[in-house]
């Protein structure tokens, strides 16, 4: 009884660890101006509405008092936002996948020459942070007229997301069991091999991997605050930065905030599913 | 296709009973087939910008008076080592860094350690605990922001509602780095959880019954049982936590604008600072050549001091 | 012969005066109807988007444009820097008149002259704007808005339950500082909430006008030599240490450093704060029932020989990217449709700025039209209020020595950094003002000024 009290506590500490800052945060999507101005913020919202869903897909909504709260300018950006970004990181999603799969496979149950150097170059990439590729990224991006184009995006992510899926999958491929190596000895080819007998076991780790790759192109915000900012090819997160700055509507960004969850939410619930799913490993060892 | 969904073992077997004879590719080969496409993609698209940064790093590169470009050999190397915003900013992404570090893995290994041991709503759960890793970093600079001041904070609605009526401010010189330690920690430790827990249902549930037949404390059974199967994954997450928070722009960026003052001036930070706003790029290029050397040196002695025994297990 | 033509033949002296719309055949026959058939990039930063994007579409419906609108977010002055450098799909942007001087410089932006009814414009604008916008003998940009940024609002609702009053009210920053120790003496927690934000308009804005209201100079206006002294008389000198002795007290929330514009105003509409320089136009929103906790109580300190604030304005500016000659005309058509009058004849959009926001224009007959009258009137808390309004925005300064130069916003960024570092570590004046004429120094030296 006592291990069960204390799981409990850690399960609501743990739950409000992660809930509490997109609940503070968020909770202002349901004010009105005034009341995201009270200070000290009430704990709990006395009565919420939805004004700011309304507003930021273009719709305005009367609040009690006949108080209108106007459709907001940045709609047409966070539609577009949304379109555009589902794009970006589902193509981003499907081409990581099919580079990283067999590249990870690769450094991890292979050896051939120039190994440790080609590890070293992908580490490298990983290590590259953005803010110092970010001009030439942009210069070379003008002169190829892939600037304010969503190819581009998809290219800049690719370069986030293929070396650190690939890292990462490395010791995901090393942990399976060698079950390969008894196929191809028994006469099933190097390819034949590794798409039917190891990618449907590392199944978990291909969910995983996209998951990740979805994400990162997803919420990516450093590239594309130049890239595509401004442009007719603008993802979610520079649409959403849009409320920051100089005329402020605090209830809007956190709507629009609040969307962005939702999809990687899904996604996330489709994951835990296979993390479990790893249980089926266990037997093999 | 039936056969995908049974156990591994039993498809091999089956692959094998179909007997299909095919050349297998050595392994060169494979790594030709796959690797070169991947590696080609990698040199066209990171090492043109990686060129081009090294290009400007050795040059002066003025935009008044019309464009032009010197060549200042290592001089703006020179001139970051004497830096004193430099210094002030490895500083601040070392402190940050380390902070982040030993959080995430502290909080990562908490949830992973809960959540292999709830059973109530596992999936609801599970998919709770993720949400943080979905925010965005960007959307965490936000949330963080209004969390932490004095004027919007949590803290400070806690503090009137229990009688006191000043303000808790957390976004202050000393406190800021913690702050956005905390909030790296927030989005990164979901995925590290996430790892470890895999890594934890891999445990045979009889080591814990041996465990419990020795007497262990369960301190001990930690210690004993537990811990040795996450050691790699806490060294790889170890890493990755390293070089993501040490890349980590778009949150400071958003959460304080690298203040107050410079207080929490990162590296990416200053470096965005002196290539966008100073347009400074040479000297931008030669800062982000020492935070990339900061990066690597951090990860390789990550692996020198922990990695290589992990790997050699 | 119309009115305007009579204006225009006048040489523009302030009888320009709008009473109706004009038929569409403008004086010069300058046809404002688009031909090229090819689009046009107009970014700015967002600022109610919803309007832009409405007159937008409508210039797009009525005169055949291809205008295509969108926000540059994040931090729009260096993002703006690097596609202007770049050279890509960028025709009509906003600026401030500091930009706009640097943009000018690094030849990325045309300027207004080359406009064909240039003479008509120019009849237009008031002196003020006239003398901020024109740089090197050239004007920048068309109108978008100007106001006065760091016009010291007052919760009247705070002041008065302190038991003050309008006679009161402090006449110079010394005054307002020695005002708000007072009231923090008798009780009020919080009496003020400087302008110390991080925006690249917040903490170093918040110097150069205090310094330019006290009197004092940081540069030359026209050699751009720095001035400030390390006497303890030299207006910057006691800026400084005012804030010092502001900042040590402990009355100002530390946190003010890392608000963004949205915290700012949020912190002062919460009703927390008795005074703090805001943006004049806020005077509107901080006003209104359902926008701010102090509706019907947003007061502003008038001018008593000194001036309160610095003139904060934005231009529409042109950009000088490879296009061809027809685009390039399309854009001069959409720049005077959109930044001076419509097709028939109106100033449209900067009226429409003045009755929904308060923004005020460099036009003459905006700002002296009814219609304007009767805004002010309309967001201030009670109506003597409208005089102080205007009074207070006739005598705001403009800090020319440096914002008509190119460096001014690496200045800018020095001195928002520098000044809130001085404030945390406790800085040396002697030195802040050292270190600023050495910046400024080196900055002439780097440009060749």
């Amino acid at each position: 009884m006592k291990r069960t009290g204390f799981l409990a506590v850690a399960l609501v500490v743990a739950l409000f660890w992660s809930l509490v800052p997109i609940y503070w945060f968020c909770r202002m999507a349901f004010l009105t101006p005034l009341e995201i101005q009270h200070y000290p913020w009430p704990l709990i919202p006395h009565a919420p509405n939805p004004a700011a869903f309304y507003n930021i897909f273009g719709f305005r909504y009367v609040l009690s008092g006949n108080l209108v709260s106007p459709a907001s300018g940045q709609a047409a950006q966070i539609i577009r936002g949304l379109k555009d970004s589902f794009l970006v990181s589902l193509i981003v999603m499907v081409v990581t996948l099919a580079i990283t799969l067999p590249l990870a496979y690769m450094f991890a149950r292979m050896e051939f020459r120039y190994k440790n150097s080609l590890l070293f170059a992908i580490l490298f990439a990983v290590a590259l942070p953005p803010v110092s590729t970010l001009i030439p990224f942009y210069a070379m991006y003008v002169r190829l007229g892939l600037a304010g184009t969503l190819s581009g995006l998809v290219i800049v992510d690719l370069t986030l997301t293929v070396p650190f899926v690939t890292w990462m999958l490395i010791g995901y491929f090393r942990n399976l069991p060698p079950i390969e190596r008894l196929a191809w000895m028994d006469g099933y080819g190097r390819l034949a091999a590794f798409v039917r007998l190891v990618l449907p076991l590392a199944r978990s780790g291909v969910a995983v991997a996209a998951v990740i790759a979805f994400l990162f192109a997803w919420n990516e915000f450093t590239y594309a605050l130049v890239l595509v900012n401004g442009t007719t090819a603008n993802t979610l997160p520079t649409a959403v930065s849009g409320f920051l700055h100089q005329y402020p509507e605090p209830g809007n960004l956190a709507a629009s905030v609040l969307i962005t969850i939702v999809p990687p939410a899904l996604v996330a619930y489709f994951l835990q599913r296979h993390v479990s799913e790893m249980n089926l490993v266990d037997p093999v060892r | 296709m039936a056969s995908e969904r049974i156990l591994p073992l039993q498809s091999a077997e089956e692959a094998v009973a179909t007997g299909r004879r095919r050349r297998a590719l050595s392994d060169t080969e494979f790594a030709l087939a796959f690797g070169v496409p991947v590696l080609v993609f990698l040199v066209l698209v990171v090492a043109y910008p990686l060129g081009y940064a090294v290009w400007m790093s050795l040059h002066r590169i003025m935009f008044f008076g019309g464009y032009r470009s010197t060549f200042v050999g290592l001089r703006n190397f020179e001139r970051v080592l004497v830096d004193a915003g430099f210094w002030w900013s490895s500083w601040v992404t070392v402190r940050l860094t380390a902070e982040a570090v030993v959080l995430t893995m502290l909080i990562g290994l908490g949830l992973a350690l809960m959540l292999n041991r709830t059973r109530a709503a596992r999936g609801l759960t599970r998919t709770l605990v993720f949400l943080p890793w979905c925010v965005s970093t960007y959307g965490a600079g936000l949330m963080f922001a209004y969390l932490a001041r004095g004027q919007t904070g949590l803290g400070t609605s806690i503090a009137y509602a229990l009688g006191y009526s000043q303000p808790v401010d957390l976004m202050t010189s000393g406190l800021v780095i913690e702050v956005l330690a905390v909030g790296a920690a927030w989005t990164m430790a979901p995925l590290v959880a996430f790892f470890l827990l895999a890594n934890l249902q891999t445990i045979p549930k009889r080591l814990y019954d041996l465990a419990a037949l020795d007497q262990l404390s369960p301190l001990e059974t930690f210690w004993h049982v537990t811990l040795p199967p996450l050691r790699y994954t806490l060294f790889v997450f170890a890493s990755i936590v390293t070089v993501l928070t040490m890349k980590l722009f778009d949150f400071v960026f958003v959460m304080t604008g690298g203040g107050p003052g410079t207080a929490s001036a990162t590296l990416t930070y200053q470096i965005y600072k002196i290539s966008f706003e100073n347009l400074d790029l040479g000297y931008g290029a030669a800062m982000s050549f020492y935070l990339l050397f900061l990066i690597i040196a951090s990860t390789l002695l990550l692996y020198l001091v922990w990695g290589r025994r992990e790997v050699l297990r | 012969m119309k009115r305007r033509d009579f204006a225009k033949l006048a040489g523009g002296t302030g009888l320009a005066v709008m009473t109706g719309p004009w038929p569409v055949k403008a004086a010069n026959a300058w046809s404002l109807t688009a031909s090229s058939g090819k689009p046009i990039y107009f970014r700015g930063w967002q600022y109610k988007t919803d309007v832009v994007q409405s007159f937008v579409d409508r210039y797009n419906k009525t005169m055949s444009g291809h205008v295509d609108y969108a926000t540059i977010t994040g931090d729009y002055p260096s993002i703006m820097e690097q596609k202007l450098i770049a050279g890509s799909e960028l025709d009509v942007l906003y600026g401030n008149p500091s930009q706009a001087a640097r943009y000018f410089d690094g030849g990325w932006v045309a300027p207004a002259d080359e406009l064909p009814n240039y003479a008509e414009i120019k009849a237009e604008f008031l002196p003020n704007l006239w003398d901020a916008w024109t740089y090197k003998g050239h004007l920048l940009g068309l109108s978008y808005f100007a106001t006065t940024r760091g016009a010291i609002h007052v919760n009247l609702k705070a002041y008065q339950g302190a038991g003050m009053s309008d006679k009161d009210f402090p006449k110079t920053w010394d005054d307002l500082y020695d005002q708000i120790f007072a009231l923090n003496a008798k009780g009020v927690k919080t009496p003020f909430l400087p302008h110390w934000f991080s925006e690249w308009y917040g903490i170093s804005w918040a110097f150069v006008f205090e310094v330019l209201n006290r009197g004092g100079h940081i540069a030359d206006d026209k050699t751009h030599k720095p001035l400030l002294t390390t006497n303890k008389n030299d207006l910057a000198y006691k800026t400084l240490a005012a804030w010092k002795k502001l900042w040590n007290s402990k009355m100002v929330p530390a946190e003010v450093l890392t608000y963004n514009e949205a915290a700012f105003i949020y912190a002062y509409g919460s009703g927390r704060y008795v005074f703090s320089p805001q943006q004049l136009y806020d005077l509107a929103t901080f006003n209104t029932k359902g926008k701010s906790q102090i509706a019907g109580y947003d007061g502003l300190l008038p001018v008593q020989g000194q001036s309160w604030g610095l003139l904060d304005s934005a231009l529409y500016l042109i950009t000088k990217r490879k296009r061809p000659q027809p685009v390039t005309d399309d854009v001069m058509r959409f720049t005077s449709w959109y930044g001076f009058k419509d097709n028939s004849g109106q100033i449209a959009v900067a009226s429409r700025w003045m009755q929904l926001s308060m923004l005020f224009s460099a036009y003459k007959s905006v700002m002296e039209s009814p219609d304007a009258e009767a805004r002010i009137k309309q967001s201030v808390a009670r109506p003597s209020d409208a005089r102080v309004v205007l009074d207070l925005y006739k005598a705001t300064p403009f800090p020319s020595a440096i914002w008509k130069v190119a460096w001014s916003e690496e200045y800018n960024s020095w001195l928002k950094e520098s000044l809130a570092n001085f404030l945390l570590q406790n800085g040396d004046i002697e030195s802040f003002i050292k270190s600023s004429n050495d910046k400024i120094t080196a900055l002439n030296e780097k440009y060749g000024i």
